[in-house]
C-alpha cells in the first residue's frame, strides 16, 4: 500500500513553486474545453487545474520528442539539449501506460536510447485522476482505470479543500520527506470523496464502452492472426489518407527515422517521428516493398499494437486514450476496428 | 544489454580503396578509426556524411579488425553517393548489428551455400570464415547464380575457389554475354548434384527475394529440414538496434533478431518474400 497524504490548495501551490527551482515544469491546463500541457511559471501557478481528462498531446512528446538530435559529427557524447530535468503535472492513467511501451522500446530492448533514458530518469511524474471523460475515452476496455495506479512518482486526486497525494516511487517519497511541512495526514472523508469520484468517473468510461459496444481486452487474443487476410483492412483503409496523424497523437507509437543534416561545420543526425502508414516506410533498396498497399500498412499499425507487443511483452499497446479517433480525418475509429476484428470469427 | 554509449553515433572510417566489381557494384575498402570486430553475417550502417546511411553486410574477413569491405550495388540515394567515394574520403560506420551466422552450429556438418547476385557479398565473408577454419566442417558446397556472366560479382575470386579441395563449387547465369565456362540457368537448376545428406545438412541462402523464395522451395523439396535452412532477410534496417520499427518481420526486428533467420522461425509469416 502506497503512502497517502493530504495537501491543501495553498500548500500545493507552494510545492509547485519549489519544483520550479529544480525542474522545467509542464502542467495540464484547460483551454476551450480541452486539456493541454503548458509551461508552468510563477504567473500561471494561481490558476492551475491539472485534472479534467487526458491532454490533447500525448505524454511521450516530452521524452521521445518529434525531433531530437541524437548524434553530432563523430562524437560519442549525447547531444540531448534539455538542460533541466522535466516535471510533468497532470499526466493521466492512459499516458502512464504509454510509458510501458516507450520504456520497453527505448530503454529495455537490448539497446538503450541515450536521450530518452536521460530525460526519463531525471524526470518527475506527478499524475492526476481523471475528473471527467471525453466521449472517445475507453481506457477501461484495456483494463485500465481512469486514475493512475502505477508508473508515477506522485499522484493527485482532488478532495475537500485540497488534494490527496499518493506516493508511487522512491523519488516521490523523497520529495515528500524534503517538504514534510506541506503534507498532512488525510481524513477518512477525503479518501471517501476520492474513491466515490473515482467510481463515478470509471462508470462514465464504462458507459462509453457500453454505448459504443467496445469489446474488452480479454477478447483480443488472436484477433490479428485470425483476420490477417480479412477484408476489414481494405474496407477500413478506404478513407485513410496516409497522413500519420494517428501515429503522432498515439502514446505508444514509437517509430522514427534517422535523418542526417550537414552544414559547413557540423554533421547532425536527427531522430524524427515516422509513420508506418506512409508508403515508403518499409521500402528497401531496389524498390521492394513488403507493404505496398495502404491496407497492409493500416494492418501493420494494429498488428504492432494488438499482436507484436502482446507476443513480446504480454500487453496490448493501446491505452484507450481515444486520441487517434479524434485525429483521423478519414474517421477510422479504433473502437470500431477492434469490434469488427473481435466479432469476425 | 548492450553497453554502447551512443548507438546512433558513427565512428570515422577512411576509404582506402574503391574496387569496381561490375557495371553497378563497387567494393569499398575502409580503415575504421577504432577496431571493429564483427561476426560473419552481421551488418554495419555505413554513413556518407551529409547524405545518410544504409545497411551493408561486410564481405571481408571477420578476423581482420582494422579493415573492412562492403560491396554496394547502386540503387538509391545513399548507394549513389557511395559509388562517388574516392580514396581518402571519410565515411561513418555504426555497428556491427544483428546476429550473424551461427558458426558453432555449423561445425562438423555438411554445408551447402546458395548465393545469388549481390548476395555473394555476405557469403564471401562466410566463405573466408569456413576457409580459415578448414577441417571443422564436414563438406562444403557453393552454388552461385547471377543474371548475366558479365556482371558476375567476385567472378575471378570464385574461379580461384573452384580449385580448392575442400570446396565443391558450381556457378550458373541466366544469360551469357561474355566468356563463360559454367552452367546456364537459374540457381535452382544446379542443386541436384550436391552430394550430401540433405536430412542432416545445413543450407545457407542469400540473394534477391525471388531467388531465395525458389531456392527455399527447392531445398525443402530436396529434403533439407526447415530448421537447417538459414536465410538472410532483407528489410529496411535503419536504426540497427530494434527501435525505429521499419524492419519488423512478425515478432522480430530484422536488424536485431536477424538478418539471418532459420526458415522455421519465419515460415508462418505470409509476406516474407515480398
Amino acid at each position: 500500500m502506497n503512502e497517502i497524504y493530504f495537501v491543501t490548495t495553498d500548500n500545493f501551490k507552494k510545492l509547485l513553486s519549489e519544483l520550479l527551482a529544480d525542474y522545467e515544469t509542464f502542467i495540464s491546463s484547460q483551454k476551450g474545453g480541452l486539456q493541454y500541457f503548458e509551461t508552468l511559471d510563477k504567473e500561471n501557478i494561481k490558476e492551475i487545474n491539472p485534472f479534467g481528462h487526458r491532454t490533447f498531446e500525448p505524454l511521450k512528446n516530452f521524452f521521445f520528442r518529434a525531433r531530437e538530435i541524437v548524434a553530432e559529427d563523430f562524437e560519442d557524447s549525447i547531444p540531448a539539449d534539455r538542460k533541466r530535468p522535466l516535471c510533468i503535472v497532470g499526466a493521466k492513467s492512459c499516458d502512464l501506460k504509454g510509458f510501458l511501451v516507450e520504456d520497453l522500446v527505448f530503454m529495455n530492448h537490448d539497446y538503450t536510447d541515450p536521450s530518452y533514458k536521460l530525460y526519463r530518469e531525471k524526470s518527475l511524474i506527478i499524475s492526476t485522476d481523471c475528473t471527467d471523460v471525453l466521449d472517445t475515452c475507453f481506457c477501461t476496455a484495456l483494463g485500465l482505470d481512469p486514475f493512475p495506479k502505477e508508473n508515477f512518482d506522485l499522484n493527485i486526486s482532488p478532495a475537500g479543500n485540497g488534494y490527496i497525494f499518493e506516493v508511487g516511487s522512491e523519488k516521490g517519497q523523497k520529495l515528500v520527506s524534503d517538504m514534510k511541512s506541506l503534507f498532512e495526514t488525510p481524513e477518512d472523508k477525503h479518501l471517501k470523496e476520492r474513491d466515490s469520484r473515482r467510481q463515478t468517473v470509471k462508470e462514465s468510461v464504462n458507459k462509453n464502452i457500453k454505448d459504443n459496444d467496445i469489446p474488452t481486452y480479454t477478447s483480443y487474443s488472436g484477433i490479428i492472426e485470425r483476420n490477417y487476410n480479412s477484408d476489414i483492412w481494405k474496407d477500413e483503409a478506404n478513407t485513410c489518407v496516409e497522413c500519420g496523424a494517428c501515429n503522432t497523437v498515439c502514446p505508444t507509437c514509437h517509430c522514427f527515422l534517422l535523418y542526417d543534416q550537414q552544414d559547413e561545420s557540423k554533421l547532425a543526425r536527427l531522430r524524427v517521428w515516422d509513420s508506418c502508414l506512409i508508403k515508403e516506410f518499409a521500402l528497401v533498396a531496389a524498390g521492394v516493398n513488403p507493404r505496398p498497399f495502404l491496407w497492409m500498412r493500416l494492418r501493420n499499425r494494429f498488428e504492432k499494437k494488438f499482436d507484436f507487443f502482446h507476443k513480446i511483452a504480454n500487453f496490448y499497446a493501446c491505452t484507450g486514450c481515444g486520441r487517434c479517433i479524434l485525429a483521423c480525418p478519414g474517421k477510422i475509429d479504433i473502437r470500431r476496428v477492434i469490434r469488427r476484428l473481435v466479432e469476425n470469427e | 544489454m548492450n553497453k554502447i554509449k551512443n548507438p546512433y553515433r558513427p565512428i570515422k572510417a577512411e576509404v582506402i580503396d574503391v574496387i569496381t566489381e561490375t557495371e553497378n557494384i563497387k567494393t569499398i575498402r575502409m580503415k575504421p578509426s577504432e577496431e571493429i570486430s564483427f561476426k560473419t553475417g552481421q551488418f554495419i550502417e555505413l554513413t556518407v556524411p551529409g547524405v545518410g546511411e544504409a545497411p551493408f553486410t561486410p564481405s571481408s574477413r571477420p578476423s581482420i579488425k582494422d579493415m573492412l569491405e562492403v560491396s554496394v550495388m547502386k540503387v538509391g540515394k545513399v548507394t549513389r553517393a557511395i559509388h562517388e567515394l574516392k580514396k581518402g574520403d571519410i565515411v561513418g560506420i555504426r555497428g556491427p548489428f544483428g546476429n550473424g551466422y551461427p558458426m558453432e552450429d555449423f561445425k562438423g556438418k555438411e554445408i551447402l551455400i546458395v548465393g545469388g547476385g549481390c548476395g555473394f557479398a555476405p557469403l564471401r565473408s562466410l566463405m573466408y570464415e569456413f576457409f580459415e577454419h578448414e577441417g571443422e566442417f564436414k563438406k562444403l558446397f557453393f552454388r552461385g547464380g547471377c543474371k548475366t556472366s558479365k556482371n558476375f560479382l567476385y567472378r575471378s575470386e570464385l574461379e580461384q575457389w573452384a580449385k580448392r579441395k575442400d570446396l565443391n563449387l558450381e556457378l550458373t547465369v541466366d544469360e551469357v554475354n561474355s566468356e563463360w565456362n559454367w552452367k546456364v540457368g537459374v540457381v535452382t537448376t544446379i542443386l541436384d548434384d550436391v552430394d550430401m545428406d540433405y536430412s542432416s545438412g545445413i543450407a545457407v541462402v542469400c540473394g534477391p527475394p525471388i531467388m531465395m523464395k525458389f531456392a527455399t522451395k527447392k531445398l525443402l523439396d530436396m529434403g533439407f529440414k526447415e530448421s537447417n535452412l538459414y536465410l538472410s532477410m532483407e528489410r529496411n534496417m535503419s536504426c540497427g538496434i530494434g527501435k525505429c520499427g521499419h524492419c519488423r518481420l512478425g515478432i522480430y526486428y530484422t536488424c536485431k533478431d536477424g538478418p539471418v533467420f532459420r526458415y522455421d522461425m519465419i515460415k508462418d509469416y505470409p509476406d516474407i518474400w515480398d
